[in-house]
Order: structure tokens, then C-alpha cells, then sequence
């Protein structure tokens, strides 16, 4: 008897995981949709929807990096102040002093432009493969959400290191905001908590960054992903037939 | 006290919606057959999810290990940086806000993309496919020459040219397709739906505004060459 | 099958790549330093338990943390691991011994490193801690200009053991940087350049020309920068001056001394050499310099504005610094005979004093010059608050990268190059730049820039801040503050920390060092005390009664408290033993420097008639300790006790008699003494 099989033969093994190993279809099947994560895949798929050019996997490419930032985002938590100076203190601290967190923190912000770039491409993929048609618009506006919701993560994440690069970038941010009519003011005081960008803003935008947005987002997510498939999996290009005319 | 269900009756196939299906005269109910191949999502999926996942986790890490995050001195409101830039993806709406009031750059034009992209899937014309020229019209091709050069020269009025000129070729484009002959390697134009062209037009600004914020813009918002030494201010 | 190798593939790519950072993180640089420490350590030990000590050093980030100092964190002791290690004096980097310095070892822990040195303390690699890398935030103070780190926490314009910080600020005091710069501590300075009223009446255009093209050319103690104006701008400049009206009564004195007859030339070279003129001019480029030479003063200026400028140089020029003699009409007519027979250009042109033709136009559009050049910011003064340049604050810690270089693409990014090339040739920045240019030598800008890498953006607490005692420079009100204002006592002595340095004496505790009687003849006929020295006090021709107010008031106002009269009071009477005196001033070696009678150096004042000069109880905290008073002070600090410091005071209280009488007279006095 291996090792292997006298875990599966562990009671505790068999009460989380209730299918065997042997690759047969029903094990297949079971490991689809015996799964809460899993099971928003159907057991089988359309052979065609595997191929590269069919998605370019554009959205698992967003989902990856969204998974990633959560996952450095976290970690990068247990070393940052929302305060000032404290804030950028700590990007140096994190710099110089964490183990491993330049590593964390490149990863985060490169995950972050990945994110937005795919998120982009991603819906340039679905238009121009006119996967937004019925029955799939609600998720197109889904979507839409979700590529402004990830700007919002990113300008959010923009202003937490506390440099120079974050309160300009953020300062001239939110000054376009300032011209919208009747509201802008407000709803700058609003984001900034106050007329300029200080502590307050930062606080605002740290609890924007790491709880209220990322809720969102992650709600959205799974909508957006759910729909895929109760309307019917993911869309390739249209039919060939009706391309050329 | 419960009202009775009151039940509809009509001999209307159209009106009434607990139909079948509906046959019309010049079709013929038959099954749409396919040859498509079903396969196993595990593991033909799965892995390639798995595969996906790593290899994006990969090119991040190599990404994270070669290539240091941006940080700079801490924030000093005093210290104006010249420029002072938004993060990239807001370099495009920075730029416009070079060429039109702030209100027209920071405001009514996103906010008109914004509404472009949420109502996309409730248009007839998105959901048709149909190409520009498919369905020969005699008001179509003055009328899009008409937009093409009102657009122009609303945006040469404030000199905006990284729109100007997009414009302009993808008019040039719209109208090239009933000069490819067909069967030939150009023909792909003749398929392009007008949704298409207006999608492409935007994507091109947006990609032009984005990258002229990003690399040709200097202190006050000069124009620079990326290779040359940026003077400091 | 493939998709499964390809699965294969990528997980074990996935496993190397996530180990990438880790194994990056386990080889820092420093982690090698630390244990290459251990190996020099344990070789430099000098027991067996000191290198017991070395090799149990664990491998750690060291850091001195300083909360009340701007929340300071150093790391730079986790690769400098010697600073304060007394055995790596001669270790190789990083691990050496800090030199010793007045805070070295004592205050690392207080300071930490970068309050001094610069550089990035948080960082645990060298390129960012030395701040190496163009873009860095804090690069470390070049060597060069170390001592821009002691004027972070040491306001005052001079600082102990930092010569050329001291210097760089004295210069930026007197080229009245701050006429146009706005920094802390000089918010209220005011330029001491001449008003022009009286100009069109002084000097003549050539000459003006020849001035404003290049000052410095004209006259080598010139203050004042070169504005590189163009032919068109001097043009128009020359006709706003001559054009601006003279107020009438200094119109009527300089006629009426034009119009007075030729003195005596012979006398007037006695009296200007009497008076010590070269105290502050140079003739011929010997003086002190700080004031303008007068070897061609007669072509610089008419006769007239010459005699009545030496009758009453304030009523000219209220901030000048020279003072009013007290001479007669006839004294400075002669004086102004002489420097029309010697002192004179005799190869300028005749017309250099011949004035211009006003044309309106000219002078309107000078008018405008005068204000877009700056000028007014020197010599009319200007608003509180205002300033023609940009301000000063936090210019030590600017980033090279926020630094504005303009055309000057050969220098090197770095702020004390940019520093150094904005002091030197400010205009080749860009076309348009108004700041004039200095003739500044490589030591004076090397000291200017380390002046200006002192200034920082963010000041130290106070705790840390070394402000000296302000002593309240007390030139008091009525008749007496009259006389010192007359006379400018402030141009060459120090009171507290007003007044300029020509004088080796300050002033501000002068009360509690000389005798009043000696005072009095002094200042009506003052001689040299130091006659090594060039600058020598001036003889103003005070009168007698002028001078006994002075040296009342001085008695009074200008003490020491913890001077005391009487040093001997409640001592030992052996305490008074002149005789033991004399001999510590032979042990001491007080000859090579101090004469007394006919022997002995030049170099200090000599001690003949020290009994009556300077007071017991002076003499006394001098001997204890010489840089009391004033830092500079060369006579070297023996560390006398009390008892020493009073004997020698014994024995110098005996040298009361005149250098004639003889040595041998002043014995038996100094054996009374001693019983």
C-alpha cells in the first residue's frame, strides 16, 4: 500500500473528497461539479472553445492577476499605515527591512497594470467577437463594471505609497473630477474627505482600495463568470459564415 | 378571496408567447445539426487554467524580480513635479484635457464613452453584424463622409490632431472597401460592421492620447522626444 | 498527453520562479559583510573573549532609531559595523572607525549618521543608503562639503571646527546674497549698497560705464556682481542715474566744498596715514579690503563730493559702515589734496568725471532696468517680506532630479554641481536668468556651496538646534549711542553677535576687561595693541569728553556678570603669589608670544602695561579659559587651575610701570607680593 493510497483510504480523505482517482468519466464529471469553485464549469465543453485564438484567455488572464493582487495585497496589509508620514515609511521599510518586500510589491503593482491592460483587451476581444449579443448584454454591462471598477481599484492603489508620483498623480486625478457639473465638488470633498489631497484622502482611499472596491469586485466577478456560463459559455468568434458575406 | 386566472387565448403565434416554435412558410423545422466535439472539462480545461495561472504568475514574478516599482520622494504638496502626470491609463483624458476645456475633457467625454460601452448590446446596429455597405443605401455613404469631415473639423477647431488624424484614415479605411477587390488579402474590410469602425477609431485615440501623454509629454505639457534628454524643471 | 508534460513544465517553472526572491532576499550584501566582520573582528581581537564577542554577532539589520529627531532610523551601522569600535581603527571600508570629532564617538547614538552625512538611512543596500544612483532622494554629502552637516543643527554664522561652512556664510552675508534671497534667519536683511541720489554729482558717465560693465575691473574690493549688461542697457541705465534728482541740501554741501580752496597735500598723506584709513580701504591693494580702494579715488569721484562725503559720510550713505571723523574743514581738504595729487588714474581718459547729458527716453527706460534687473534690491531696499530671487529653503536638500539644468548638459546630475555652476556662471543655465555673476575663487565657492547644502528642507527639532545665547547688542539710546553711532563702533568690533569682525576685540564685555582711566586716553589717541596687525584702530580724533562718556558707559553697560572685580577675594593668600606667577608665565611659555619690557614674540598683544589695561579679574577667566570671549582666540587653552590662572594674574597686575623703567625696579614690589 503507497503512501498515496492510504491517505485516500483515511476517513478524513473520503469525507472532503468523495469520487476516486481512476480517470474515468464519472471521477471527471465529479470533480466538476462536486466542486462550489469548479462547478461554474459545465463537465464538458465545446473542443473549440479550448483553442487559444477562440478567448486568448484575455479574461482568465484578468482573473490570474485579480487572484494575485488579492493575494500580495493581503500580505502587503500586515506592513502598511494609512497614515502620514508612516505611509511612505513603510515603502521603505518594506524596501529595505521586510524580507521578500520589493518582491511583493512589484508583484502588486505589476499585477495591477496587467489587470487593467487585460481587462481592456478583454472587452475589445468580446466586441469585436460580438459576444455582447443576447444573450450575453447584461454581462457586457457586467463587464463594463468591472473594467471601471478596476480602474478605480488601481487610482485607489495609486495613492498609498504616499510619493510624489502618488499625490500628483492622484491631485491631478481628482481635479478633472472637480469640473463636473454641480456634483464635481462634492463628490471630490467626498473621495478626498476635505479640498486637498491629505491624510484623509489617504484613509479614504486605503478603505476604498482594500475593503469596499475589492467586495465589489469579487461580487461582480463571480456574476460575471456565472453568467458565462447560464448564457452559454464562452463566445468565440462569430460564425464563420455570417463573417463573410 | 382569490381571483381567478385569467387564461388568454389567441390564435396569434406572434402574440402569444407559450409557443413552441414557430415555423415559417419558407423554412422547414429540422434540428441544426453539429459536428462540434464535446471534451471533459477536467482535464482539458482545468489544466489549461492551471497552466494559465502559472504562467501568468511566471511572467509577474520574473516582471517583480527584474523590475523595481516606481517610488519617489515622499509627497510634498509644496513641490509641484513638472509634469505632474496621472497614472497611464488616465495620460489619454490628461491629454485631451491639453486641447478642451476641463469640462469637455474631464467630464463629457468620458462620461460619453462610459454610456457608448453600457448601451453597445442594446443597439440594433451592434446586433446585426451586417457590414457597413452590405445593404446598398442612398443617404449612407454621403451621410458617413459628412460625419467624417464635421468630426474633423470640430476637433481641428481645437487642434486636437492625435484625433483629427485618426479620424480622417479611418474614413479613408470605411471608404477603401469598395476599392479591394475581392478574394483579395484586403477583403477582410469589406466584413466590417459600422459599430466596428467606430470601435476601432476609438481604440486608435485612445491608444494614440495615451501614448503621446505617456512619452511625448514634458514639463508643462510640452511636446518631447522620449530619446532625448528630458529637461528638468 | 502533451497538455499534461506542458503541465508538468510550467509547475516546475512556476516552483523556480517563486523561489527566485527568497533566495535573492538570503544573499543580500549585507548579510556577507556581517560575517566577513566576524573573520576581521576575531583577527583584530585582542582576547580571547573579546573575539568570543565578534564571532557571536548575529547577522542582523542594525539600526539606531532617534524618535525626537524627525523619527530618524540609521541603518547605516548594519554594514559600517566599527563606527565606535575602538580595534578597527584601521580596518578596511566599511568597517573603519569613525575619526574622532567633537560629536564622534560621544553622540552616534543621539544623532545617528544621516543627521550629519546625509544619504538614506533606511536603506540596507549601498547603492541606496549612499543615495549613488541619480534619482536618488538623499545622496550622501560629498566629502568636499561635510560640513554643510554642521550647519543642519548650527545656526550661528560661525560654527566651531567647521572653517569653511563659516566662511561660505560670512560670504553669503557679504555679497549680500540675501538682497534678493529670502532664507530663515535673514528675512530682515537689508543690503548696505550706497544710495545712488548722490551720483550724477560724484562721478561722471565714462566712468559709470566702466564700473557697470565690470565692477570688480574698476575696483578689487568691489561688492557689488557683474550684471553682464550690454552696451544698450549701460547706456540707459547711466541716464535713469544721472537723472535721479540730488536732495538739495547735499547738492549745497557738495558745491560749497568744490568751490573751497586747495589744501595741503604733504599734511593730508600724514593724516591719512595717522588715521588708519587702511584699517578697511586699500590703497594700491594694500588694507584690509573691506571697504573700496582708494588708489584712483580722485578719478572715481569729484573733489567736492569727496570733501563733504569725509565731513559727513552718513548724511550720505546712512548705512555705511565708515565712521565720521572727527576732523577739522582744513583736515579733509588736505586729506582730498592728497588724493587729488596721488591717487588718481593717470591713465584714464580727461573726461572720466565729466557728467552725462540726461535724455528722458534713456532715463525712463533705464528706470524700468533698474527695477527688472534687481538693482533696487541692493541699493533702495526692499519691502518686508519680498524678494527679487527665489527663496533659499530647503535648497540643501533639493533632488537632483527636480534641478532645472537648462542647457548645461555637461554637468554632472548632481545638486552640488548644480550648486556650484548656478554660484560660478548662474546665466549659462538658460538665456533670461537674472542673477549677476560673482568672481567667486574655488575655496569661496566650495564655501558658498557648502553654506547653501547646510540650509535644510525640513529644520531639526529644537532640542537639536544650536542656536548661540543671544546676547542683546546693546548700543544704547541718547548721547552715548550717538557717539558709537558717530563713529561706528559696530563697523569693526563685536557687540554679542552684531558688529563686524575687523577688530580682534569685541566689544561686548569690554567693560569688565579695561580700566577706565586707560580707556579714556585710549580712545583720544589710540595706538596699536597689536602691532602685527594691519588693521589698527583708527584715530578718529574723538574729544576727551566724548571719550570719558564712552568709557562710562562702557564701564557700565558692557560687563561680564561672572567676571569677577576681585579675583582674589576669599582665596588662599598664596594664591597671590606673584613671584610662583612669573615663573608659570616662563613655564607656560607666554614669551614666545606676549613681550614684556623688550623681549619676547610679537604675535599676542604685549603684557607691559597690563596693570593699567586689564582688569584682575578678566585676566583671570582668560587664563582659565582664552576662547571664552571670542572662539578664534589663538592663545592656547593650559587648562590652569585656579590656583595657577590667579598667581599668573598676581604677576601680570604687577606690570603697571611704562617699558623705561627697568625690570630690575619692579622686583621687590613682586617679593612683597609674595609675602
Amino acid at each position: 500500500m503507497t503512501v498515496g493510497e492510504w491517505v485516500r483510504n483515511t476517513s478524513v480523505y473520503r469525507s472532503v473528497i468523495r469520487h476516486g482517482i481512476a480517470p474515468t468519466n464519472r471521477n471527471r464529471s465529479l470533480i466538476i461539479f462536486e466542486n462550489l469553485f469548479l462547478h461554474v464549469h459545465p463537465v464538458k465543453v465545446r473542443e473549440k472553445t479550448l483553442r487559444f485564438t477562440h478567448t486568448f484567455w484575455l479574461g482568465g488572464i484578468t482573473l490570474a492577476s485579480t487572484i494575485i493582487l488579492v493575494a500580495t495585497g493581503i500580505l502587503l496589509m500586515f506592513y502598511y499605515h494609512p497614515s502620514v508620514p508612516q505611509a511612505y515609511r513603510d515603502m521603505k521599510e518594506l524596501q529595505y527591512v521586510v524580507d521578500n518586500g520589493v518582491f511583493l510589491r512589484n508583484l502588486h503593482r505589476w499585477s495591477a497594470h496587467l489587470m487593467v491592460f487585460s481587462a481592456f483587451l478583454h472587452m475589445l476581444r468580446v466586441f469585436y467577437h460580438r459576444a455582447y449579443r443576447p444573450p450575453r448584454q447584461f454581462n457586457w454591462v457586467v463587464g463594463v463594471v468591472l473594467l471601471l471598477l478596476t480602474l478605480l481599484l488601481s487610482y485607489t492603489g495609486y495613492l498609498l505609497p504616499w510619493d510624489q508620483l502618488a499625490f500628483w498623480g492622484v491631485s491631478v486625478g481628482t481635479n478633472m473630477a472637480k469640473q463636473a457639473p454641480l456634483v464635481g465638488e462634492r463628490v471630490r470633498f467626498f473621495l478626498l474627505g476635505g479640498n486637498i489631497v491629505s491624510e484623509n484622502a489617504l484613509l479614504r482611499f486605503y478603505v476604498l482600495h482594500c475593503v469596499v472596491l475589492p467586495v465589489a469586485l469579487l461580487l461582480l466577478i463571480s456574476v460575471h463568470i456565472w453568467r458565462v456560463r447560464k448564457d452559454g459559455g464562452v463566445q468565440g468568434p462569430p460564425d464563420d459564415e455570417r463573417r463573410s458575406l | 378571496m382569490t381571483t381567478p386566472i385569467e387564461i388568454i387565448e389567441s390564435d396569434d403565434p406572434l402574440a402569444n408567447p407559450w409557443r413552441v416554435a414557430l415555423v415559417r412558410p419558407d423554412g422547414r423545422p429540422a434540428v441544426h445539426e453539429t459536428d462540434e466535439r464535446y471534451v471533459m472539462t477536467f482535464p482539458h480545461l482545468i489544466l489549461r487554467e492551471i497552466i494559465l495561472f502559472q504562467v501568468v504568475v511566471i511572467v509577474l514574478s520574473l516582471a517583480a524580480i527584474l523590475f523595481n516599482a516606481p517610488l519617489e520622494s515622499i509627497a510634498n504638496p509644496v513641490e509641484t513635479p513638472n509634469p505632474a502626470k496621472a497614472p497611464w491609463y488616465f495620460l489619454g483624458l490628461q491629454e485631451l484635457l491639453h486641447y478642451f476645456p476641463p469640462v469637455v475633457a474631464g467630464v463629457v467625454l468620458p462620461a460619453l464613452v462610459g454610456i457608448c460601452l453600457v448601451v453597445i448590446p442594446y443597439w440594433r446596429v451592434n446586433l446585426e453584424g451586417a457590414p457597413l455597405w452590405a445593404a446598398p443605401s442612398r443617404w449612407k455613404a454621403p451621410a458617413i463622409a459628412a460625419s467624417v469631415i464635421l468630426l474633423s473639423i470640430l476637433f481641428a477647431a481645437f487642434s486636437c490632431w492625435p484625433i483629427v488624424i485618426p479620424t480622417v484614415i479611418i474614413g479613408v479605411a470605411m471608404f477603401a472597401a469598395h476599392a479591394v477587390r475581392p478574394g483579395g488579402r484586403w477583403q477582410w474590410l469589406w466584413g466590417v460592421t459600422l459599430p466596428e469602425w467606430i470601435m476601432t477609431w476609438f481604440v486608435v485615440i485612445a491608444v494614440v492620447l495615451t501614448v503621446i501623454g505617456t512619452f511625448f509629454r514634458g514639463p508643462g505639457w510640452s511636446w518631447v522626444w522620449p530619446w532625448m534628454d528630458a529637461p528638468r524643471g | 498527453m502533451t497538455l499534461r508534460r506542458l503541465f508538468a513544465l510550467s509547475s516546475l517553472a512556476f516552483l523556480i520562479v517563486l523561489a527566485f526572491s527568497p533566495v535573492k532576499n538570503a544573499l543580500r550584501p549585507y548579510r556577507a559583510l556581517q560575517r566577513q566582520f566576524r573573520v576581521v573582528g576575531i583577527a583584530r581581537a585582542s582576547s580571547g573573549k573579546a573575539a568570543e564577542v565578534y564571532s557571536s554577532r548575529p547577522i542582523a539589520i542594525q539600526q539606531v532609531w532617534i524618535p525626537e529627531l524627525n523619527n530618524r532610523v540609521d541603518r547605516c551601522t548594519t554594514c559600517h559595523l566599527g563606527v565606535v569600535d575602538a580595534a578597527m581603527t584601521s580596518a578596511p571600508e566599511p568597517f573603519r572607525t569613525h575619526p574622532p570629532t567633537f560629536h564622534t564617538p560621544r553622540d552616534v547614538q543621539r544623532f545617528g549618521c544621516t543627521a550629519c552625512h546625509g544619504g538614506e538611512g533606511l536603506a540596507t543596500d549601498e547603492e541606496d543608503a549612499h543615495g549613488t544612483s541619480a534619482d536618488a532622494t538623499s545622496p550622501i554629502l560629498p566629502t568636499e562639503f561635510i560640513e554643510a552637516g554642521c550647519g543642519r543643527c548650527h545656526d550661528a554664522e560661525a560654527v566651531r571646527d567647521a572653517p569653511t561652512l563659516s566662511a561660505g556664510r560670512a560670504l553669503m552675508t557679504k555679497s549680500n546674497c540675501f538682497a534678493c534671497h529670502k532664507a530663515r534667519g535673514h528675512e530682515d536683511f537689508r543690503a548696505d549698497a550706497p544710495p545712488l541720489e548722490t551720483l550724477s554729482m560724484k562721478t561722471g558717465a565714462e566712468w559709470l560705464r566702466r564700473w557697470l560693465s565690470n565692477p570688480k575691473a574698476v575696483d578689487a574690493n568691489a561688492t557689488m556682481p557683474n550684471f553682464q549688461l550690454t552696451g544698450d542697457d549701460i547706456k540707459v541705465l547711466s541716464h535713469y542715474l544721472f537723472a535721479r534728482p540730488v536732495p538739495p541740501q547735499l547738492q549745497h554741501a557738495i558745491e560749497l566744498a568744490g568751490a573751497e580752496p586747495n589744501g595741503d597735500s604733504a599734511r593730508g598723506k600724514t593724516l591719512f596715514a595717522e588715521s588708519r584709513c587702511i584699517s578697511c580701504h586699500t590703497v594700491g591693494g594694500k588694507g584690509n579690503g573691506s571697504a573700496p580702494e582708494l588708489g584712483t579715488i580722485a578719478s572715481r569721484a569729484s573733489r567736492g563730493w569727496l570733501i563733504a562725503f569725509v565731513r559727513d559720510p552718513h548724511a550720505f550713505y546712512p548705512q555705511t559702515k565708515m565712521p565720521r571723523y572727527s576732523f577739522t574743514d582744513a583736515d579733509v581738504r588736505d586729506i582730498v589734496a592728497w588724493f587729488e595729487d596721488e591717487l588718481k588714474d593717470f591713465d584714464a581718459p580727461a573726461d572720466i568725471l565729466t557728467p552725462l547729458r540726461v535724455n528722458q527716453t534713456f532715463a525712463e527706460k533705464g528706470e524700468k532696468l533698474f527695477k527688472s534687473a534687481g538693482c533696487f534690491a541692493c541699493h533702495s531696499g526692499v519691502k518686508e517680506g519680498e524678494r527679487f530671487g527665489p527663496d533659499l529653503y530647503g535648497i540643501g536638500e533639493l533632488k537632483a532630479t527636480s534641478l532645472d539644468f537648462g542647457k548645461r548638459s555637461d554637468l554632472p546630475r548632481t545638486l552640488a554641481a548644480w550648486l556650484d555652476a548656478k554660484i560660478s556662471t548662474p546665466r549659462s543655465f538658460a538665456s533670461g536668468l537674472k542673477m549677476p555673476t560673482f568672481a567667486f575663487d574655488a575655496a569661496q565657492k566650495r564655501a558658498i556651496v557648502t553654506a547653501l547644502l547646510a540650509i535644510p528642507a525640513i529644520p531639526v527639532p529644537d532640542a537639536y538646534r544650536s542656536t548661540p545665547v543671544q546676547q542683546a547688542a546693546i548700543v544704547p539710546a541718547g548721547p552715548v549711542g550717538e557717539i558709537m553711532t558717530r563713529y561706528r563702533c559696530l563697523s569693526c568690533h563685536q557687540i554679542g553677535r552684531a558688529g563686524g569682525d575687523i577688530s580682534t576685540a569685541p566689544l561686548t564685555f569690554e567693560g569688565s576687561k579695561v580700566n577706565h582711566d586707560w580707556l579714556v586716553n585710549y580712545l583720544a589717541v589710540p595706538y596699536s595693541i597689536r602691532p602685527i596687525i594691519a588693521e589698527r584702530m583708527p584715530v578718529l580724533k574723538v574729544s576727551k569728553e566724548e571719550a570719558g562718556k564712552l568709557a562710562d558707559a562702557i564701564a557700565m553697560i558692557y560687563v561680564d556678570p561672572s567676571t569677577p572685580d576681585d579675583p582674589f577675594l576669599g582665596r588662599p593668600a598664596s594664591d597671590h603669589d606673584a613671584a610662583e606667577g612669573e615663573r608659570l608665565y616662563t613655564t607656560f611659555g607666554c614669551r614666545s608670544c606676549h613681550i614684556i619690557g623688550k623681549t619676547g614674540g610679537y604675535y599676542g598683544p604685549p603684557l607691559t602695561e597690563t596693570k593699567a589695561r586689564l582688569k584682575p579679574g578678566w585676566v583671570f577667566r582668560f587664563l582659565q579659559n582664552p576662547q571664552r570671549w571670542r572662539a578664534d582666540v589663538r592663545c592656547p587653552n593650559y587648562g590652569m587651575t585656579d590656583t595657577d590662572a590667579l598667581r599668573l594674574t598676581a604677576y601680570l597686575e604687577t606690570l603697571a610701570e611704562a617699558p623705561a623703567v627697568p625690570v630690575a625696579a619692579a622686583a621687590p614690589a613682586r617679593k612683597e607680593a609674595a609675602k
